[in-house]
């Protein structure tokens, strides 16, 4: 509401999460990397192996283009992005953890510092200095992870700090240390995708060598992170473990996908690694290394999923509203309290359009993905209004709309606007499953998981009189806003769906 | 939400840090320029190629600083200016964000010509990262003049909500950007000039130390022609400040005017000396306390055009003094460390030079 929506035409969130996967895939590498590094580099020195050592020189330098450029300018990113599209939640965030991001940048300074120096000077200094040198690194990117995972988990489970707001109840809340674990588990596992990397460039038989050693960090940074994913994911607060279990396809996929993607990695790298290292190759690798993005895309997407409809838990919302302000909003209307809207534009749904930028905009848009468009079709804008009552009953991920009637009655309009259509079909029950799709849908589905509706053999006149009083059945149901003619043809349809 | 620290630590860090900052980013961009010239001049000039070798070496670590050194202020700026930040970042959202891809960008570029042989592509490559850090700086002076700028938001958001924006209707904008592209080429003269120091071969350093000294005096003589210019463009109430309206503001106007020319009076009398290093020192030393006094006359600027809007001395404190202990405690922990390693850094490189003399 303070401030202006940057109206990019694809859900705001999108943009986020297509920054933060990217930086989080890489800077995990960092982490994990970095004890790759010195502890190979050790090895090379305990079995007086050059050849080894020859290796660790050159994933060095890999490692540092990577994670000093891309990884930290990604990390900058991440900022400037939510920045700009959660500015409500990301000046929540700076107000109250500013030291630990001021901490985190102690570490980022050291860290980039260390990495430059690991990697340029293995000839200026001696052995044991540069081993010192790679440990720095890697206790300093660890102790960044350590402070970062404070800030990320305490958006999905702020726990005590909801009442104390205190900096350490935000801090260490209940999903810190199975994060913590998971997320290191998953340096190391990503220490060895990418050591497998530069270890195609390298000869037989330290290429095999190499391939074995870096194979067991995945192994055991995949085997590790299972069990401790599950003890997170266990934390989780009781509203979103419930979408686990729900019908959220988008999230089922995630899940599943991660699972599959998990599981590919291990069983690869078992075999190309660890039995048959002679057989790995640069297309393994590759498919290896985007089954290690697939993890760590999906283990992201289920926390963020997770914390619908908020961005910080019962705190601000995902449209970056904060819950304290829903109270007034709704007394002095959208209008009367921001002004980056304009309620008195010429076009009557102008007003709607900025309402929907404002209070949709980070999860949807027209078209494309989560595209209102082809949701919203066929709605009437009574129907649009009053469906806006019921925002977390139609999906619990959604935040409730905030606004006066004024505010609902022009948001509604305007999705009604997006895609004007009339049911119509060859005969009444074509036209009813019409209806249904366009009236029901939503929230219901026949012969589905969602919320199904099984009225099969019911007498449809009294289907009919039963869709006239939804709203005394429930306070949650809109009422049915189309003709009698629809009512029946959905009567007809829902008392004899399949044939 | 209350700040979680008093104004005036907050204020010291943002001014300490951007400092730091400014500097590195100087070096960058006018090392990066001067780099062009010399790989373009590399033919006829041995110095030249040397020099464009030589910060080859140097410009992926100045680039490594400037970001590292960057984030620092911009935390610190969100916490005091962050509802004026957020606000005009999302008015140029789409410049603003492809900041990152540019730096991506001219950070691997700066890596390309710092690995790869002196070529016509190294230059080319230069050539673009260049064009990028201006391109990059620009963005900046729009951001940070429309977050002084809360009465032309509404009108800019109106034209176009998808961030498609710069701010061109500021008066200020392109003085501003000019005084700060030649301060940036007028700091690197001074890097020329401790890169000159450094050199043991006696030609190559008298050389460098003229070019330095040079850069910084042409840079800065120009500087006062578009510094008047900016001080022209500043909307009236803030510009009465800084000629007599405030006291602090004015004296910090006439040492920021002296001390550039008190650095060129020392680079001139260093010319005539037979040992001209304390000279070269102090000079250089005016030049850096020059962007320091820039620093702190910025601040009060963004200050005095916030004024009508808001004083940060209002907001609520609640400091959290002992998350800020141990942010000061790892500090300086972090700062030991870097000393520890740069100088573990120092000593093998002296150790190996000497070997490298040893050998028949």
């Amino acid at each position: 509401m303070n401030y202006p929506v940057w109206q990019l035409g694809f859900p705001g969130g999108l943009l986020i999460a297509a920054v933060a996967v990217l930086h989080v895939f890489i800077s995990h590498f960092a982490v994990g990397g970095g004890a790759y590094l010195v502890l190979t580099e050790r090895r090379a020195y305990a079995h007086n192996d050059l050849e080894l050592l020859g290796y660790v020189k050159l994933h060095s330098k890999f490692f540092a283009l990577l994670t000093v450029v891309l990884g930290a300018v990604t990390g900058v990113g991440i900022w400037f992005t939510i920045g700009l599209v959660s500015p409500e939640a990301t000046s929540s965030l700076i107000h109250t953890f500013v030291w630990g991001w001021a901490i985190e940048w102690v570490f980022f300074f050291v860290e980039i510092a260390a990495a430059l120096i690991y990697a340029y000077h293995w000839d200026t200094l001696d052995r044991k200095t540069h081993l010192i040198i790679g440990w720095i690194y890697f206790v300093a990117a660890w102790l960044s992870l350590v402070v970062i995972n404070g800030i990320i988990t305490y958006m999905l489970t702020p726990g005590r700090w909801l009442e104390t707001r205190s900096f350490w109840d935000g801090f260490f809340n209940p999903t810190y240390w199975p994060s913590l674990w998971a997320r290191t588990a998953m340096a190391a596992a990503l220490a060895g995708m990418f050591g497998l990397v530069t270890a195609m460039r390298e000869r037989s038989p330290l290429r095999e060598r190499v391939v074995r050693w870096a194979g067991w960090w995945l192994v055991l940074g995949i085997a590790a992170l299972l069990p401790l994913s599950r003890w997170y994911f266990h934390d989780f607060p009781a509203y979103s473990r419930a979408y686990f279990s729900g019908t959220y396809t988008a999230l089922q996929h995630a899940l599943r996908g991660g699972l599959a993607c998990a599981a590919a990695a291990l069983l690869l790298a078992v075999v190309f690694a660890l039995l048959r290292p002679k057989m790995m190759n640069p297309v393994v690798v590759a498919v290896l290394l985007v089954a290690g993005f697939g993890v760590m895309g999906s283990g992201e997407y289920l926390r963020e999923f997770s914390r619908y409809p908020y961005v910080i838990n019962s705190y601000i919302y995902a449209n970056d509203i904060r819950m304290a302000q829903v109270q007034s909003i709704t007394a002095n209307g959208v209008a009367g309290t921001s002004s980056w809207v304009d309620a008195n534009a010429a076009d009557p749904n102008a007003y709607g359009g900025q309402l929907f930028a404002m209070q949709c905009g980070s999860c949807h848009a027209v078209d494309g993905y989560r595209g209102m468009r082809r949701i919203s079709r066929g709605w009437d804008a009574k129907f649009a209004s009053e469906l806006l009552l019921h925002m977390p009953v139609v999906r619990a991920t959604m935040p409730p709309f905030v606004g006066d009637e004024h505010d609902r009655a022009a948001l509604g309009s305007y999705l009604a606007s997006l895609a004007p259509a009339t049911p119509s079909g060859a005969n009444e029950k074509e036209l009813g499953q019409q209806v249904f799709a366009m009236h029901c849908a939503m929230c219901h589905s026949v012969g589905g998981r969602r919320r199904p509706l099984d009225f099969k053999g019911t007498d449809p006149d009294a289907i009919v009189s039963m869709v006239g009083s939804l709203h005394d059945m429930s306070p949650d149901m809109p009422s049915f806003s189309g003709t009698d003619a629809q009512r029946h043809a959905l009567a007809v349809y829902l008392s004899n769906p399949s044939q | 939400m209350p700040l979680p620290a008093p104004v005036w630590l907050l204020r010291t860090l943002l001014l300490l840090t951007f400092f730091l900052h400014v500097l590195f980013m100087n070096c960058l961009l006018g090392g990066t320029a001067i780099a062009l010239v010399s790989m373009i001049r590399r033919k006829s000039s041995a110095f030249s190629a040397q020099l464009a070798g030589d910060l080859g070496r140097l410009l992926p670590s100045v680039f490594a600083f400037t970001i590292t050194l960057g984030v620092a202020p911009l935390l610190f700026l969100q916490v005091m200016y962050g509802q004026f930040l957020y606000a005009s970042s999302i008015l140029i959202g789409v410049p603003w964000l492809a900041i990152i891809a540019m730096v991506i960008v001219a950070y691997y570029g700066v890596y390309i010509y710092s690995l790869h042989k002196q070529s016509g592509m190294t230059t080319a490559v230069l050539g673009l990262v260049v064009l990028l850090l201006a391109a990059i700086a620009f963005i900046y002076s729009n951001n940070f003049t429309l977050m002084l700028s809360p009465e032309r938001w509404l009108e800019i958001y109106r034209s176009n909500a998808g961030g498609w924006n710069l701010n061109w209707s500021e008066p200020s904008l392109l003085p501003r950007y000019l005084h700060f592209m030649l301060s940036a080429f007028a700091v690197s003269g001074l890097g020329l000039l401790v890169l000159g120091l450094r050199q043991k071969a006696e030609d190559y350093r008298r050389w460098l130390i003229e070019q330095g000294s040079m850069l910084f005096t042409g840079a800065t003589i120009l500087n006062f022609g578009v510094g008047f210019w900016f001080l022209a463009k500043l909307p009236v109430a803030t510009r009465l400040a800084f000629i007599g309206g405030n006291g602090f503001a004015t004296a910090l106007l006439g040492i920021g005017m002296l001390l550039p020319l008190a650095a060129i009076a020392h680079l001139i009398m260093a010319k005539a000396h037979k040992s001209p290093k304390r000279q070269l020192l102090i000079g250089i030393g005016c030049g850096v306390v020059t962007v320091a006094v820039m620093v702190v006359m910025r601040d009060i600027l963004r200050n005095l055009a916030l004024a009508p809007y808001f004083d940060p001395n209002q907001l609520p404190v609640a400091p959290q003094w002992g998350i800020i202990v141990i942010f000061v405690l790892l500090f300086v922990g972090g700062l030991a460390t870097l000393y520890y390693m740069l100088r573990k850094v120092a000593i093998g490189a002296r150790m190996q030079a000497t070997a490298a003399e040893k050998l028949p």
